[in-house]
């Protein structure tokens, strides 16, 4: 092979190399983090407050959120398909096992705006 | 992947593939591409295609008017009910039949079938079908053929490639509302499809149908260049069988092809990126211009124009460069005739982002097409024409593990299959076979960045 070849070959190697270091480093050291415990989401003039929630499960554990709203609106669990509605001032709670694998949206129903991401790993 | 089609229509994405199978995939890609190397053949094998005709009776029954007729009947009816049901239909995305027929099961069903049983689009392409109607109509009653400008040859498939970046662009880039991306509207879609129509009709009466078809149309260029990858063709009015792959040796010749693979490579990455590798640029951008001044719906429809444009660009760059440093390796042909001769190698590439991208969008969503969008094409609630209206996704059909091993696998095999085409062809061009295998460190590199750069946009999926 010729030594200028080898370079490139040499280069391109380095360059994968690299590229695999750097998404295996920045995936935060590795270990899935999961959402314990029952998580309240504000909403405050129809939008979620801090931002959309994340919560993150491994599959078959039990999704635990509660929504706190100031407006009323149905809340839609997509993908599960969990519906409910909540009252302007009330709140409501979510209880379900994490059946789906996926990233799933929930969203105030009315206003298409979206409170939480679930994500569901295997 | 979350596009924002996907995100109107199915609000599930993929999770992205996890660190240790993007680091397992990207060493098998080395270690086949190395691989490939050592076991380099020395004179070309997919030059000639070796097309043979086979199934005479079934040939004949496939080919015959009648079936031609029903096809583009069909084909007809269809693009008709999805006009319609976008026009008249609800304005919710996942419930109106217009949408995921036109941009699930058509735009991603059409590529599957067309590399598994050949071009199955040009039978039942509603606007042939429209334009031989209207053709042979014109020579029944003016008792002479209409009279086509010839096509101007320099002019190529450059048509096809700008249509299939304005599909796209409509798809995902278009259907924006208060600084969101929220996907295209049924009747956006459905005037889209009019529109298209029109045009299409009136190149067709410039040019002649199938003249358009082989060059301007764009589904017809774009799911015909899939086709080439395939052993099924129809040549001479007769169905016949051919050697794998081979047929797409011969595709790139006409100007322009380069352009289309290349915007179906680019299309894909952007919609596999917006979401992901370049969240945080596009977002950045989008506040730079929102704050120059720009409506929200402006800014964010020129950042995602700009970043569309740019993987158009980088698909583009990375290939010239290849193409270029193919060009220092002595004893083989000019420029010129590397850039397009090498062209057709990018087509597996084109086809493996898109299974990687979509496979489990076109799996979900195909259970919404055969149910309840089908039984209540205007998803008003109101009909159910076979009883299957209430039906739902089961998104369990599909494990995460099983989608991330088809998106790996099919970045494996279409990188494989990229450098098998890419080194015969160099066996092609280099009379020496050494020269020929030095010629391809270069596709080598060419083609790892592409896989490598695929893997990384599933791996970046929400990240």
């Amino acid at each position: 092979m010729d030594s200028k070849y080898t370079r490139v070959a040499v280069g391109v190697v380095a360059l994968v190399v690299a590229v695999v270091l750097l998404v295996v480093l920045s995936s935060g050291g590795g270990g899935d983090k999961t959402t314990k415990g029952v998580t309240t989401i504000t909403i405050k003039n129809g939008k979620p407050v801090g931002g959309v929630a994340q919560l993150t499960y491994n599959e078959g554990e039990q999704v635990r959120f509660k929504v706190d709203s100031d407006v009323s609106d149905e809340i839609h669990m997509h993908g599960y398909d969990i519906m409910k509605d909540v009252k302007a001032g009330g709140s409501v709670s979510f209880d379900f096992p994490a059946t789906i694998e996926g990233v799933f949206e929930t969203e105030l129903e009315g206003r298409k705006e979206q409170i939480l991401e679930l994500t569901v790993n295997p | 992947m979350l596009l924002p089609l996907a995100h109107a229509l199915v609000s599930r994405r993929d999770l992205p593939i996890p660190a240790w199978l993007f680091a397992w995939g990207a060493s098998i890609v080395l270690i086949v591409s190395f691989f490939a190397l050592s076991v380099a053949w020395r004179s070309p094998r997919f030059e000639r295609d070796r097309w043979r005709p086979s199934g005479a009776a079934f040939s004949r029954a496939l080919l015959s008017y009648p079936a031609r007729i029903l096809c583009g009947a069909i084909g007809v009816f269809l693009l008709g009910l999805a006009v319609y049901a976008g026009l008249r239909g609800t304005e919710a995305p996942d419930r109106n039949f217009a949408l995921t027929f036109l941009f699930v099961t058509c735009w991603l069903g059409f590529p599957l079938f067309s590399v598994v049983l050949g071009d199955v689009f040009r039978p039942f392409n509603p606007w042939r079908a429209v334009g031989r109607v209207v053709g042979g109509a014109f020579v029944l009653i003016a008792g002479q053929r209409f009279v086509h400008l010839p096509y101007p040859r320099r002019l190529g498939r450059w048509p096809a490639a700008i249509g299939l970046l304005a599909f796209v662009w409509l798809e995902v880039v278009y259907g924006v509302s208060g600084g969101v991306t929220v996907g295209v509207s049924p009747n956006t879609a459905a005037t889209a499809l009019l529109v298209y129509s029109a045009y299409t009709l009136a190149m067709m009466a410039v040019f002649g149908v199938e003249e358009w078809c082989d060059n301007g149309e764009v589904f017809s260029v774009y799911f015909g260049m899939l086709s080439q990858l395939g052993i099924f063709a129809v040549e001479d009015g007769r169905l016949g069988r051919r050697m794998p792959l081979a047929a797409s040796t011969h595709w790139a010749t006409v100007p322009g092809s380069l352009a289309v693979v290349i915007a179906s490579i680019a299309s894909t990455s952007f919609d596999g990126a917006q979401e992901g590798a370049f969240k945080g640029a596009i977002s950045s951008t989008f506040d730079w211009f929102s704050e120059a001044g720009f409506s929200l719906t402006a800014s964010l429809r020129l950042t995602d124009t700009i970043f569309m444009l740019l993987c158009f660009g980088g698909v583009a760059l990375v290939y010239l460069i290849g193409v270029r440093g193919m060009a220092t390796v002595s004893g083989g042909p000019p420029l010129s005739k590397l850039r397009t001769g090498f062209a057709h190698t990018l087509i597996p590439i084109a086809f493996a982002y898109l299974v990687a991208h979509y496979f489990s969008l076109f799996v979900f969503q195909e259970q919404a097409q055969l149910t309840y969008l089908l039984s209540d094409p205007l998803g008003t609630a109101t009909t159910d024409l076979f009883g299957t209206a209430g039906a739902g996704v089961d998104y369990k059909v599909l494990s995460a593990n099983a989608i991330w091993y088809v998106q790996v696998a099919a970045l494996v095999i279409g990188h494989v299959v990229a450098l098998t085409l890419a080194h015969d062809r160099a066996t092609a061009y280099w009379g020496d076979y050494r020269q020929a295998a030095r010629s391809q460190y270069w596709m080598l590199a060419v083609m790892v960045s592409f896989t490598c750069f695929g893997l990384y946009l599933l791996s970046a999926g929400n990240a």
